[in-house]
């Protein structure tokens, strides 16, 4: 197997696994950490497909997403904080004031 | 405004005035716009008639265009030649009388105003069923009498029965009227016209695209209903429950004749229609025996003269059926004179009885109330058809044609007509014998009030009876000729012409005889016959069942189908049904699909993962 | 030479991509909140590796400099601060470990599926580019989305300022 197509499939994995941590993983942190995990995936196959094109469009792509990532991080983490606060558990399913 | 138009008109202003203002002008004023616009009505009519007979020819107004379809238009007119002339001097002149005649019946009555508002309701309506030139005239006015008949039945309509007689008599009606317009239909349809004079003659002219019998039929089941024939007689004999003047006047005189009137009219049609004048002859005759054998054994005064009046009407339609379209126009004529006065006279018995209308309860009234007995006993006479009374001349004229006749006439129909005929002198003289002659069986307290009518009523009644008396004299057969020629006899019955009048004379005096007989004394014979043949006696008292024949064959199955399938079924469960079940469907699926929202966050990242998952093997399929 | 380190290169990089898997299994898999944040960190380290074995050495800097030192030490701190025993710890898997996991193995060979020979077989070198290329594009054709950072992080900024400022006030009154 040749380089590009090892690391898409990494990539692809890694996307996979890192949805499957959301849907599977009982604790708010867990899940963001997983969420992280699948930007990382993203990110891979962007670098492969830049290093193949060489044009610096994928690395101007990746870098913005770093900072993207960097960004929902800083809020997300404040968020996951009040929910706690608020419902001293950090199970989901306790989220559930919107339940229709 | 033309003459025509005035004579209709005349009643309906009568109408609006004594039904909107009626109980605020007092009794007397009532009376007299009442009485007197049909009186006016009246003497228009005969200047009328005496400028036909001076210049001869028919007369046609326009009144209104109505509609205008395409190139044919529908227009309101009036059409006035000597059938016309007949009929309508008949409506005007009798109804006039019997207005007269309801100011003493009535007065004692609350709603005096409202019942003369009625009935000269019913006389515009009547009006325009005769004046009428186009069929669809005439269907207003058939039915517009068809309503007031219903409003005048059910004028005391606090009582139940009376409200459910109208009912009755409106929706026979109806029934009939559904044969009515599928023969319009057919008519307009082949014709493209309505109109009774180019009907007739495009029927005389030559084939025409549909068969006359057909339209006859369907015209005759209007009839039918109309004119009190079988199948639809029932409701004649209920309709007594209105009053007595309302019973002379529709139910004797005039409504009921609209059917005679209609096929008499449409002759050219009926001419070339021979299976359908078969039906209407023998109909008739059906009709006028088995309505006399039930009137035979009748205990109401009432009831005996409503059915007779649906045998003579049967009478009437055997003429009609052999093509003796002139001789059933005056058995109409001279019914009218003598029923309406026999109608009149019961209303004055029962009036002088203060309401009794059972006959096992009358009884030597004849020196009581000489009058209403005198003038009665000439009415029986001519329905009896004793020579020199009118009766005589134009119920032999229908025996004399049910035999003879070339379209239809035979020896078993004139036998029919002939039985019924002597039936018909029985059950009058019975009456007769019953409420005037022999022993008082009235109550006390009622014989102590016994007290003859009014002038007005009573002048009425000789007015009627004078009529009845002399009314054969009036020649309407050959008056009629030119309109309705009389059929041409056999040849071979040409003989029997002479021997005939003997006959009809020998069965109107043998029905006098008989009842004298039967009813004389202290009534132990009748007594006795009641109890050996209590079979026959149950079956024609019952009326042969037929109400209740049609209850369970119509009425119930009509009523089981209402109430099951349409109300239950169709209404219930389809209609509020499917609604109900929306709404339940629309709250069901709302139900099921707020499931979705858990409030689960790992079901929601699982839904975009399978959705994600999906929208990459559909992007695949396509392309 | 060249051979042996080409060879070394493609080892390297099959020991990076293998280890970067066995993290991300280890993310899902771990009981402890810290160990899985361990395990992410290790992740993102090895594909810094496999970013500067492609040659795009400054995106693996910033994979290090950013990931590692900013978000998961940021993640690091907040798990120290929540309290361990809470019972998210106690039960590790949500009850839809079944369908997500099928989800999940349908999905990957979806998207195998979707990538596989999107690249053609690398025969050429490509070109490689350097830290200087990259920012004068940057800063060239896509200033643009350079401005539209500084604006989001400054979206950031005021965003977890009013969200922590609200509920202290609100706990105050």
């Amino acid at each position: 197997m040749d380089k590009a197509q090892l690391l898409l499939s990494l990539a692809v994995a890694m996307f996979a696994i890192g949805m499957v941590g959301v849907i599977i993983r009982r604790n708010v942190l867990v899940m963001l950490m997983c969420m992280e995990l699948m930007l990382n995936g993203v990110n891979l196959s962007l670098v492969t497909f830049a290093h193949q094109s060489g044009t610096t469009v994928g690395a101007v792509l990746v870098f913005l997403i770093f900072v993207v990532a960097t960004a929902e991080i800083a809020i997300a983490i404040p968020i996951v904080l009040m929910l706690v606060k608020r419902k001293q558990t950090l199970d989901p399913a306790a989220y559930t004031d919107l339940k229709g | 405004m033309q003459a025509l138009t005035l004579i209709v008109i005349l009643p309906l202003v009568g109408f609006l005035i004594n039904g909107l203002a009626g109980n605020k002008l007092g009794q007397k004023a009532v009376a007299v716009i009442g009485c007197g616009l049909p009186i006016l009505s009246f003497a228009i009519t005969v200047s009328m008639f005496m400028l036909l007979m001076q210049t001869g020819e028919a007369r046609i107004e326009t009144v209104y265009t109505w509609a205008t379809v395409g190139e044919t238009s529908f227009e309101i007119a009036l059409y006035f030649d000597r059938l016309s002339a007949v009929m309508t001097l008949i409506v005007t002149g009798i109804g006039s009388l019997i207005h007269i005649y309801s100011i003493g019946y009535m007065k004692e009555d609350a709603s005096f105003a409202r019942f003369f508002a009625y009935l000269n309701l019913f006389l515009f309506f009547m009006l325009l069923l005769v004046l009428g030139r186009s069929l669809l005239v005439m269907f207003v006015g058939w039915e517009g009498v068809g309503l007031a008949s219903y409003l005048l039945i059910g004028f005391w309509f606090e009582d139940p029965v009376n409200a459910k007689a109208g009912k009755k008599a409106f929706i026979t009606n109806r029934v009939g009227d559904a044969g009515f317009l599928i023969g319009m239909f057919l008519l307009y349809n082949a014709l493209g016209t309505l109109d009774l004079d180019r009907i007739n003659s495009a029927f005389l002219a030559g084939p025409v695209a549909v068969s006359a019998s057909l339209v006859g039929v369907f015209l005759f089941i209007g009839a039918t209903g109309k004119s009190a024939q079988i199948p639809l007689h029932v409701w004649l004999p209920d309709a007594m429950a209105g009053p007595t003047p309302v019973s002379a006047l529709i139910h004797a005189a005039t409504m009921v004749t609209a059917g005679v009137y209609m096929i008499a009219r449409l002759n050219g049609l009926y001419l070339h229609a021979p299976e359908a004048s078969t039906l209407v002859a023998w109909v008739g005759a059906a009709t006028a025996f088995f309505a006399a054998t039930v009137a035979i054994v009748q205990t109401d005064i009432k009831k005996v003269l409503a059915y007779s009046t649906v045998s003579q009407l049967g009478f009437m339609f055997v003429a009609l059926g052999v093509g003796a379209y002139g001789v059933a126009v005056f058995h109409l004529l001279t019914h009218a004179f003598f029923k309406a006065c026999l109608f009149l006279g019961a209303g004055s018995v029962i009036h002088a009885l203060s309401g009794e209308q059972d006959i096992r309860k009358m009884g030597g009234l004849a020196k009581r109330i000489p009058v209403t007995f005198w003038t009665f006993a000439i009415a029986t006479g001519a329905i009896a058809g004793l020579p020199p009374l009118s009766g005589f001349f134009s119920k032999d004229e229908i025996l004399w044609f049910a035999l003879a006749s070339e379209r239809g006439g035979s020896v078993a129909l004139m036998a029919v007509m002939a039985v019924t005929a002597l039936m018909t002198a029985f059950y009058m003289f019975r009456l007769l014998w019953l409420t005037f002659m022999g022993a008082s069986r009235m109550d006390h307290e009622v014989e102590h009030h016994v007290h003859e009518s009014p002038f007005s009523m009573t002048g009425v009644l000789m007015v009627l009876a004078a009529l009845a008396a002399v009314g054969g004299f009036i020649p309407i057969p050959h008056f009629l000729e030119p309109i309705a020629p009389l059929p041409k006899t056999l040849e071979s019955m040409q003989a029997y012409h002479v021997p005939l009048i003997g006959l009809a004379i020998a069965l109107g005096v043998a029905g006098l005889v008989a009842a004298a007989f039967v009813y004389r004394g202290d009534l132990a014979l009748p007594k006795r016959l009641r109890e050996s043949f209590s079979g026959l006696h149950a079956l024609l008292s019952g009326k042969y069942f037929i109400d209740e024949l049609y209850e369970n064959l119509i009425q119930r199955p009509l009523h089981w189908i209402s109430e099951k399938v349409f109300l239950n079924f169709g209404d219930r469960r389809l209609f509020d049904g499917t609604l109900n079940g929306m709404a339940r469907l629309a709250n069901a699926s709302g139900g099921v699909l707020a499931r979705v929202q858990t409030g689960s966050l790992h079901l929601y990242i699982l839904l975009v993962m399978i959705g994600s998952f999906l929208a990459l093997v559909w992007s695949w399929a396509h392309g | 030479m060249e051979a042996f380190l080409a060879g070394l290169d493609s080892l390297l990089l099959y020991i990076f991509a293998f280890s970067a898997l066995i993290g991300s299994i280890l993310v899902v898999v771990l009981r402890q909140p810290m160990r899985v944040a361990t395990a992410l960190i290790s992740t993102m380290i090895f594909l810094g590796g496999v970013y500067g074995l492609l040659g795009v050495h400054f995106i693996a800097a910033f994979q290090v400099l950013i990931y590692v030192g900013a978000v998961m030490v940021f993640m690091v701190y907040v798990i120290m601060l929540l309290d361990p025993r809470d019972p998210a710890v106690k039960t590790r898997f949500s009850p839809l470990v079944v369908p997500g996991i099928i989800g999940g193995l349908l999905l990957a060979w979806a998207l195998v599926h979707a990538v596989h020979g999107l690249l053609g077989n690398v025969t050429s070198t490509p070109a490689r580019f350097g830290l200087k290329e990259f920012a004068v594009s940057f800063l060239n054709e896509y200033w643009l989305h350079f401005e539209l950072t500084s604006v989001l992080l400054l979206a950031a900024v005021v965003a977890s300022l009013a969200v922590i400022k609200g509920a202290s006030g609100r706990n105050r009154g």
